[in-house]
């Protein structure tokens, strides 16, 4: 019964936020500076999240993100609220960035050394600590998971940042990258495979003995 | 993809039954309920591929979970993106949807009027020339000398002379 009203009133709470945007973007369609302004605010952190997943080089996130609110803001008068504001934001980023990378002709970055022991053990640890790493070991497991990353085709490692960095929902990645709900699913499954192949190839010289720990 | 009895590939990964990917990533996100968890717990019951696929996405979860979301950009970036925008309209304001259509017109009306520009000195050429050569021209005129029109026979005997001139020697 609590459960049922906390999610009625969640829809509920869901549905003015809705209405409200809706008559955010309504005003800054009739050229209202600060309702705009005030959508850049709302949306500017999640942007921010979608073209770093898909940028590799942080220094270009920025640039990206301010084309995509300029263009955002030039061809609003042509967006009609069929879909959410946010879903054709979102398009918007993703076309910004996959024409940003064809026009840099940015190739993945390569590295070329594989993960030292000492490495090997410490993100090992990261992974499997019961208790929280210290801030240095996380610093440096998350440049280890940087580097395997970077061993993925670009869509796979796109899908999981995405999905798992920065909170999208395989709805709304769906309705951002024009896929079907269950294919986003089952990419992104395979996505996670393709990580642990890397993550045990790179890791561990011995695969085999890895797998059968798991079995045991 | 070759796999064993375990179904595993050639890199000895678990592979999932492509039936349950889906399911195994619903699964994974606990956002499975009612008959389709039951259907795929009974699976997993019996297959050691998609038992051990999902482990592995497990695992692969919890890697994922050390990296950072971006971080904010800060307050003051709304700021920066209407001065952008702002500063972007301004330098647009001069310039209308036609100004590329206009530039190019520009360009055609240029190479046409260098075009008449070298017809007419060509023209102009030509005629100068044909002034200068018009009293040499003159000068060395030979007087045209017409032949004389042959003179219409006046009478019968006229007649019989031009017969027997023209058939004279056709014998």
């Amino acid at each position: 019964m609590a459960a049922t009203a906390s999610a009625l009133s969640l829809a509920v709470s869901r549905r003015e936020k809705g209405e409200e945007e809706r008559q955010l973007v309504q005003r800054a369609q009739s050229g209202e500076e600060a309702a705009f302004e005030e959508l850049i605010r709302r949306h500017q952190q999640r942007v921010f999240g979608l073209v770093s997943g898909i940028l590799r080089r942080r220094e270009d996130v920025e640039d990206v993100v301010q084309q995509v609110f300029l263009k955002v803001f030039v061809s609003l008068k042509r967006f009609d609220q069929r879909a959410a504001f946010s879903t054709w934001l979102y398009k918007i980023s993703v076309n910004e960035c996959w024409d940003y990378l064809r026009k840099k002709k940015v190739r993945p970055l390569v590295y070329e050394a594989d993960l030292s022991e000492e490495q090997v053990s410490r993100l090992d640890g990261v992974v499997s600590a019961d208790q929280p790493a210290s801030s240095s070991d996380r610093a440096e497991a998350r440049d280890l998971l940087e580097r395997m990353m970077e061993k993925l085709p670009e869509q796979d490692r796109e899908l999981l940042v995405l999905k798992e960095v920065e909170g999208f929902s395989v709805q709304e990645l769906a309705e951002i990258l024009n896929l079907n709900v269950n294919t986003v699913k089952v990419r992104l499954f395979r996505a996670r495979a393709r990580l642990m192949d890397v993550y045990r190839r790179r890791l561990h010289s011995k695969p085999e003995q890895q797998v059968e720990g798991k079995e045991g | 993809m070759s796999m064993n009895s375990e179904n595993r590939n050639e890199e000895n990964n678990y592979v999932a039954c492509p039936q349950y990917e889906a399911a195994l990533e619903d699964q994974l996100q606990g956002a499975l309920r009612g008959p389709e968890a039951v259907n795929l717990a009974g699976h997993l019951a019996t297959c050691a591929g998609c038992r051990g696929a999902l482990e592995d996405a497990a695992v692969s979860a919890r890697l994922l979970a050390i990296a950072e979301p971006a971080p904010d950009p800060g307050a003051g970036f709304s700021r920066i993106v209407m001065a952008r925008i702002r500063q972007e309209l301004q330098t647009n304001e001069g310039k209308s949807i036609w100004s590329p259509f206009v530039a190019v017109a520009w360009r055609f009306a240029a190479t046409a009027a260098f075009a008449l520009v070298l017809l007419v000195s060509f023209d102009l050429g030509r005629h100068s020339q044909w002034v200068a050569d018009q009293p040499i021209v003159a000068e060395n005129r030979v007087p045209e000398i017409a032949p004389e029109r042959p003179s219409l026979p006046a009478s019968r005997d006229d007649v019989i002379l031009m017969m027997a001139d023209t058939s004279h020697g056709k014998q």
